[in-house]
């Protein structure tokens, strides 16, 4: 009986080529789309998750209110790691984690690398295992350090490099303790390589007591049946019981939620990457339904054909049973192809669907887990597209169907209307959704960020830059690289430092208010092109007194509510600060958030960046060139790196970016889907009514009238489809711009483009068939029959 | 073999409700040639698909084999008609994607005879039918007659022990027609019964008894000699 299936599955393919490749296309397509998905949403979920201890891993966090709102982040004082580990024996291992970035040197080699800091347990905590070395001892000694392979092979050509010996920030000579494999893509860490903690305290003035200052991630494995809430209960008042800091609780924040859910609304958990994930998740399935949907479609539209042999079967015996099981059959083996073809699709698309994503995703081929699923995928597809028209098939009466007054293909019939719907309600809303994405990008792209981003370029000071920094400024402008030269404690597009100790004549004493930090040197307005709307810039040359002078921001202004701002007094502590200047407002962090309040300091402070605005009378190649000979003579050591700032600027948009280039791809594929059945459905309907198209013809009806007449059901299906997506992307399109405060308002305009596009769409597709039907010589169809 | 009692069926669209067969009573003895006329639309073909199970009675008693089957379910009905009755159609009705092979082959398979039982006796069907010689051709391939000869084949493979003819030569011209009638008449000297609708007189001659139908009633039965 099967044979017998396989055999009359396979000559219906072979009959019916056009159907059976919009089948197989369609279905491919959807499910490479669902697979691409899907091996990033196991990507995503599968972050961190390999650590053996992975059930006992916390990273530890504050609470506390700010503003009148409770805030939760991940940073925390340095000194917490050894209270844990003293003070708490449901502690069993613990280890802090800092960024760092050093220059490394080997003979002539020189490379700056990124890297961490951190304490002896990390390489135990975690299950980043040693190729050579002891997990155990490699961060034991002050001047060890533990390479990855890839830098290992970098800095000495091998992986091979225990015990060699490192220069590094040309000051220390470290010995290579430890070679580990290279990090997998699905770690929230991106070291290079480790160093002590005892390293970093002895360049760094010893031990830091300071629980003030939040700096360091701090990690923890918690002994065997802890829990967390116990674990957090207990943990609370860490901060409080060893410090003067009274209003932050810690908590514990476990490692199956660190990717997906750590976003914190009023200090509780309320989603995060999730959101992403199930949204696109959500998109997977919809392909995968929509390009089941077509199958349905062009399944049940060919059923007049099929009606016969159904009918034969049941009389000379076949049960329904085993016509549900000869159709499932041909919808699983068509499914199977498709699976080799969504197969190709995908090993052929993962390399710039990895580039888009900035992952690297493979498919693994070696993998038993992966044919089962892949088997399971297909067979689900394949099930899921044949069980409507296998039980639609197998329920036609062999009475009707051979006495000829089976006709239900003529009308285009109602589930196969909802279907059509369905798929262009899907279709639509991604197009609405992607036209909103985009145009939300473009507002807050073409949002005035308050100084000018052209022409600026900004180097990190490294090694001897901030000792020559005087050197170095004078002559960048004097070699005609630069117009304007000031040094910052961090870039222009990033909020490095925040703190809510100041105070000022008027203020609530109650409320805690956070303001972003920048030190500047002089120039600064100068350099930026940045406005200065009252008072003058911090000007150290003029004014020596300047060292305890600020800069606001107008948002600062507003809540400090000084009528004359210029010369009032700011306290930090009990550091007396002047207001000299009042500037525009800038855009620091996100461009979707209100500018928030700044104070700018005066040179008296932390320096790291270098910014300098390029002579714009020379080409940029010009000023590079220039400047790279300054740099390099005050810095010899370090290669010369430079930033611009409009590009680290543009770095802000890559999420949108990200979800506004995999929305447009997800919708155009949707859309292509729905349109190639479409153009089945349309193939079949001027196939079965090529004799009415005659007979219409020989009576005189025109080519226009019959296309028209052929197109016009299709087209009502997609303005119904219209009808119903219009709320459904609205709604939903207006909950994600309620993210962010600096957005557009949902203009008619998309959905007019949307409905056009769609329309054309649709009606290319459907009349491709109908004019081809029309223009059939009717002397020729009504002879066929 | 066929008992039927004062059976009812009915059409209800919208507006109309037709009475195909109103209280029809009739009963097919084993091994007899029955012929059913009448004039179009009298409820012929209603009443060869009530008596092939295709299709239910709404009223009235069906024991077939000493069985009552009038409200067996729709499984039930496939169960028995598959081992018992062999179909003959007006327009043939053959699988256009299957060989005549396998289209003979058809009902062997959904009663779950084994491969090489399958091929003895659809060879042996084919031979006499005396189309061997087409055995890998398309039903598109072959005349009329021809047709109609793979449709027996495919009705008797089972070795049914009643076979329903609608209208077995209408479609087909007198000589092709006639062969038909010969093979049914052989069919039926093996001992298989044979129910066909027909408007041929010619034709219903071959048979033992006419049975006369008119507005789903029985008019007259006539007795061959
Ligand atoms: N599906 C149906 N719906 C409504 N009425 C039907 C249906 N099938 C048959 N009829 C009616 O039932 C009556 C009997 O039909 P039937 O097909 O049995 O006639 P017949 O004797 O076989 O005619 P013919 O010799 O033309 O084949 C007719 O009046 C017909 O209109
Ligand atoms: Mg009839």
């Amino acid at each position: 009986m099967f044979k017998n299936y396989l055999k009359i599955t396979w000559r219906n393919l072979l009959k019916n080529k056009s159907f059976t490749i919009i089948n197989i296309a369609g279905l491919a397509v959807g499910m490479a789309s669902a697979a691409l998905i899907l091996f990033w949403v196991q990507n995503e979920a599968s972050y961190d998750q390999f650590h053996e201890k992975k059930d006992r891993l916390y990273q530890m966090y504050n609470r506390s209110k700010i503003e009148g709102e409770i805030w939760a982040w991940g940073n925390t004082p340095k000194p917490m790691m050894a209270a844990l580990k003293q003070n708490y024996p449901q502690v069993e291992q613990a280890a802090r984690i800092l960024r760092a970035n050093f220059l490394f040197t080997i003979g002539d080699k020189h490379l700056t690398l990124p890297g961490s800091f951190t304490d002896p347990d990390f390489l135990t905590m975690f299950s980043f295992p040693l190729i050579h070395g002891n997990p155990k001892t490699a961060l034991n000694d002050m001047k060890s350090i533990v390479l990855t392979e890839k830098t290992a092979i970098k800095l000495f050509g091998n992986t091979n490099a225990l015990g060699k010996t490192v220069k590094i920030d040309s000051v220390d000579y470290f010995t290579v303790s430890g070679v580990m494999k290279d990090l997998p893509n699905n770690t929230r860490f991106g070291f290079e390589y480790l160093m002590t903690w005892k390293y970093w305290e002895k360049t760094n003035g010893g031990v830091d007591k300071n629980w003030g200052n939040n700096s360091v991630a701090t990690y923890v494995v918690l002994r065997p049946g802890v829990t967390e809430t116990y674990f957090d209960k207990q943990v609370k008042n860490i901060t409080r019981s060893q410090s003067e800091v009274k209003d932050i609780d810690v908590f514990a924040h476990p490692a199956s939620k660190w990717r997906l859910y750590s976003k914190f609304e009023n200090g509780q958990i309320v989603g995060g990457r999730i959101t992403t994930i199930k949204l696109f998740s959500i998109i997977a399935v919809f392909i995968l339904l929509i390009a089941c949907i077509n199958f349905m479609n062009l399944s049940t539209a060919r059923s007049e054909k099929r009606a016969k042999e159904v009918g034969i079967r049941k009389v000379v015996g076949a049960g329904k049973g085993s016509l549900i099981a000869q159709f499932m059959g041909e919808s699983v083996m068509i499914a199977l192809l498709a699976g080799i073809v969504a197969l190709i699709i995908v090993y052929i698309f993962l390399p710039p669907f990895n580039t888009l994503t900035e992952k690297q995703l493979f498919i693994p081929f070696a993998s038993p887990v992966f044919w089962l699923i892949v088997v399971t995928f297909i067979l689900f597809t394949g099930v899921l597209s044949g069980s409507y028209p296998a039980l639609y098939l197998s329920s036609f009466a062999p009475v009707k169907v051979l006495k000829g007054t089976f006709k239900a293909a003529n009308a285009v019939f109602s589930p196969r209307k909802i279907l059509v719907v369905t798929q262009f309600t899907f279709a639509i809303v991604l197009i609405i959704s992607t036209i909103i994405v985009r145009e939300q990008l473009d507002y807050a792209q073409n949002r005035d960020v308050g100084y000018k981003k052209n022409n600026l370029a900004y180097t990190f000071m490294q090694g001897n830059i901030e000792k020559n920094y005087q050197l170095i400024r004078n002559e960048l402008l004097t070699s005609g690289a630069a117009s304007a030269v000031t040094k910052t404690s961090a870039p222009m597009t990033e909020g490095w430092s925040d703190s809510w100790g100041f105070s000022w004549q008027g203020k609530d004493p109650n409320t805690k208010i956070d303001f972003n930090m920048f030190n500047v040197d002089g120039d600064f307005s100068k350099t930026m092109n940045l406005k200065i709307i009252d008072g003058r810039d911090i000007d150290i040359k003029n004014y020596p007194s300047d060292s305890s002078a600020i800069l606001i921001n107008q948002a600062s202004l507003k809540l400090m509510k000084f009528k004359n701002p210029i010369g009032q007094t700011v306290m930090n502590g009990d550091r007396k600060l002047t207001i000299v200047g009042v500037v525009k407002d800038f855009i620091l962090q996100s461009p979707y958030e209100p500018v928030k309040q700044m104070i700018i300091q005066g040179p008296s402070a932390w320096f790291n960046v270098i910014h300098y605005k390029l002579n714009e009378k020379n080409t940029t190649a010009e000023n590079l060139k220039l400047a790279e000979a300054v740099f390099k003579k005050y810095n010899s050591e370090y290669p010369f790196e430079y930033h611009f700032v409009d590009e680290e600027y543009n770095k802000k948009f890559a999420d949108e970016q990200r979800v506004g280039t995999l929305a447009s791809l997800f919708a155009g594929l949707t859309i292509f889907i729905s349109c190639l059945g479409l153009f089945g459905l349309a193939t079949y309907m001027a196939q079965n009514r090529i004799k009415e198209i005659g007979v219409r013809k020989v009576l005189g009806a025109s080519v226009l009238g019959v296309t028209t007449m052929l197109s016009k059901d299709f087209l009502k299906l997609v303005g119904i489809a219209f009808l119903v997506a219009t709320p459904i992307a609205w709604y939903s399109m207006e909950h994600w711009l309620q993210t962010y405060s600096y957005r557009v308002n949902i203009s008619v305009w998309v959905f007019a483009i949307a409905a056009f596009v769609t329309t054309l769409l649709s009606i290319v597709t459907v009349s491709f068939q109908a004019v081809k039907a029309a223009l059939a010589n009717p002397v020729k169809s009504l002879r066929s029959e | 073999m066929i008992k039927i009692t004062e059976l009812e069926k009915f059409y209800r669209t919208e507006e109309v409700e037709t009475i195909a067969l109103n209280k029809l009573s009739m009963h097919v003895d084993t091994g007899e040639f029955v012929a059913i006329m009448g004039p179009s639309g009298c409820g012929k073909s209603t009443l060869l698909n009530i008596l092939g199970m295709l299709d239910d009675p709404d009223e009235g008693s069906y024991v077939f084999n000493g069985i009552e089957v009038a409200h067996f379910n729709e499984r039930k009905r496939a169960d028995l008609r598959k081992h018992n009755i062999g179909f003959v159609f007006q327009s043939f009705n053959l699988i256009d994607e299957l060989t005549v092979f396998e289209n003979v082959e058809l009902p062997l398979i959904y009663t779950g005879v084994s491969a090489s039982e399958r091929v003895k006796r659809v060879e042996e069907v084919l031979d006499k039918m005396q189309i061997m010689h087409r055995r890998n051709h398309y039903p598109q391939q072959l005349s009329g007659g021809q047709q109609q000869r793979v449709a027996i084949a495919r009705a008797v493979v089972n070795k049914p022990k009643l076979i329903l003819a609608d209208e077995p030569t209408g479609n087909l011209d007198s000589s092709n027609g006639n062969d038909v009638m010969e093979l049914l008449t052989d069919l039926n000297e093996q001992g298989t019964t044979i129910i066909m609708v027909t408007h041929s007189e010619h034709d219903a001659r071959y048979s033992h008894r006419i049975i006369r139908l008119l507005d789903g009633q029985t008019v007259m039965e006539n007795i061959m000699v």
